[in-house]
């Protein structure tokens, strides 16, 4: 990367300019359009799918006059969409909790203590990290009937409160941690129980909120779980795995359920975008 | 830094329990499963359910669509997210407004964005309508095999940032000092650029490789939010024939397609794992002398 040319600098600029905004207009136009009143964007989505080759359709940017109808719609008149909204909340509240008490825990395990199998676990969590869904809905579909569980809520929830990626996430963080550290609180008398609360834990907060985040946006976006295993089951459905039938019915108000939907995720985003990035140590390879 | 076995049970216990009952027992159960022929008394028949499954029309289409996108996803992801980290990583320090527009899609829900992306790909839709100004003609991005356009790009746009972010971090933790040390020495920039950035790329880089070929095996998710529950011929993936044979009950079918896709997958990874020995191998070995 020596060698740095101003002409190549501004090059790379422009670039990556036109590429931030291709990447953060999806989410601007659907809160541009969320702000259309219901009528307008009723007759604006009736110009989609005309074979016309003469016809355009309008490449409407912003709305002719804002309104909050689709969001008093969705809010107060018709709660379906903001059933569906709860259901997505529920989800992604439960797996977080979940996992903040199970994978912090584990992956300390994984990393601060010697025990006989110690490797082979860490390498199969590993492995199962790196299995598609497709292969792994399968030991969570034998286990689920087993436990009768399908079409429960429970059945998109206890799988995914032991996502390997985050137990990986975490231990990689954990073990390049100085074992000094925990040395010294030995020392003065702390258990490994407190240590963990009070030293590791704290310590740890990019790799926690990288975690929480990304685990977040997961549950935020379920398609495949609630599908497979909730499929006798449609009022149980997450938000996210509806809009492609909202966009069919073309109701005028799905653009307001968009916004809704994306909101909570910019939230998170700001909230955690600096352990995002400062948290994910994958690569340290002990 | 604990030695004792008897002291790391209480943090390891619940998540090794929950991960030996819902993936570890029903994994190695499930082989059981998938040598025998789901009847009432439940016969051992071998191969067989193999040899049906892996000769069925529709897993085979379920498998080519999956394996084709994900493999033009993966590589795509991987030049990409590469390209644009040493480029993010060129114009530092004042990179940050960049980096996290790229970063963002990674936590937003593609859900909510697919309307807009249905409109961008409409027949009377702004792509096309650049097309038509750049001199092309109109496209019908919304059937047959053009859909896999709008997903495939669905795609990219979700999963490009976090390939960025592990990229750049290990351009970011490469030490300054070792160029200026190779600057005095004076070695050139191709010389510097394979003695020093690429070795010290290449584990994240394999990593990245790795986790490209894991998010676009969930090429599905893209593929139901554009093509709907049940998506046209080209679109078909494998979890397409699986969630079909999961609502007949098929479970042998389900349990031996997806030993099957395993088998292909950890092929698939040992191939990537060994050439990245060999590039480090070479990296290390070749250009020092």
């Amino acid at each position: 990367m020596r060698h740095r040319r101003k002409s190549g600098r501004w090059l790379a600029r422009g670039f990556l300019a036109l590429l931030a905004i291709l990447m953060l207009l999806p989410m601007v136009q659907t809160f541009l359009f969320s702000f259309s009143s219901i009528p307008e964007m009723k007759a604006y989505m009736k110009t989609q799918g005309n074979r016309d080759p003469e016809a355009w359709m309008d490449p409407h940017l912003s709305p002719h006059m804002i309104s909050l109808g689709q969001y008093e719609q969705i809010l107060i008149k018709d709660h379906t969409i903001l059933q569906y909204f709860i259901n997505s909340a529920m989800y992604a509240g439960a797996i977080l909790l979940g996992q903040t008490l199970i994978i912090p825990a584990l992956a300390f395990g994984l990393s601060k203590f010697r025990f006989r199998g110690r490797e082979v676990l860490f390498f199969l969590i590993v492995m199962l990290m790196l299995l598609p869904f497709q292969v792994t809905m399968v030991p969570n579909v034998l286990t689920l009937r087993f436990l009768g569980l399908l079409n429960t809520v429970w059945a998109v929830i206890l799988p995914m409160l032991f996502a390997p990626f985050y137990i990986f996430l975490l231990r990689q963080y954990m073990v390049a941690l100085p074992d000094e550290l925990l040395e010294a609180a030995s020392m003065d008398g702390a258990g490994p129980f407190r240590s963990f609360l009070r030293i590791v834990l704290p310590v740890c907060r990019p790799a926690l909120g990288a975690a929480a985040a990304l685990s977040f946006a997961e549950s935020w976006n379920l398609v495949e779980q609630p599908l497979t295993y909730l499929s006798a089951r449609p009022e149980l459905m997450p938000l996210s795995t509806v809009f492609n039938q909202l966009a069919k019915e073309n109701t005028g108000f799905e653009f307001a359920g968009a916004g809704l939907y994306i909101l909570p995720a910019l939230l998170v985003y700001l909230f955690f975008q600096e352990d995002i990035l400062s948290g994910i140590q994958l690569t340290e390879m002990k | 830094m604990y030695k004792s076995m008897r002291r790391a049970w209480p943090f390891v216990l619940p998540g090794l329990a929950g991960l030996l009952l819902f993936y570890g027992v029903p994994f190695v159960g499930g082989i059981w499963y998938s040598l025998t022929d789901g009847s009432f008394e439940n016969k051992f028949v071998g191969f067989e359910n193999y040899a049906a499954v892996w000769q069925n029309p529709m897993f085979q289409l379920g498998l080519r669509n999956t394996m084709e996108m994900s493999l033009i996803c993966a590589p795509l992801l991987f030049l990409l997210s590469f390209v644009l980290a040493a480029g993010l990583h060129r114009i530092r320090p004042e990179g940050a407004f960049f980096r996290s527009s790229v970063l963002m899609p990674y936590l937003m829900p593609s859900s909510a964005v697919l309307m807009i992306w249905l409109l961008w790909f409409d027949y009377g839709g702004p792509v096309n309508h650049l097309l038509v100004a750049l001199g092309g003609s109109r496209v019908d991005w919304l059937t047959g095999a053009e859909l896999r356009v709008p997903v495939v790009l669905l795609f990219l746009w979700k999963n490009l940032g976090f390939c960025v972010v592990i990229f750049l971090s290990a351009l970011q933790a490469i030490p300054e000092s070792l160029y200026e040390y190779a600057t005095l020495e004076g070695a050139s920039f191709r010389k510097q650029t394979f003695s020093i950035t690429l070795p010290l790329v290449i584990p994240s880089a394999f990593l990245v490789a790795i986790l490209s070929f894991v998010s676009a095996f969930r090429i599905f998710k893209e593929v139901y939010f554009i093509g709907g529950p049940y998506p046209e011929e080209p679109l078909y993936t494998l979890q397409n024939y699986m969630n079909n044979m999961y609502g007949k009950l098929n479970y042998q079918n389900v349990t031996t397609a997806a030993y099957i896709f395993a088998l292909i997958v950890f092929v698939l990874f040992g191939a990537l794992f060994l050439s990245q020995r060999q590039a480090l191998r070479r990296l290390n070995g070749g250009d020092d002398a």
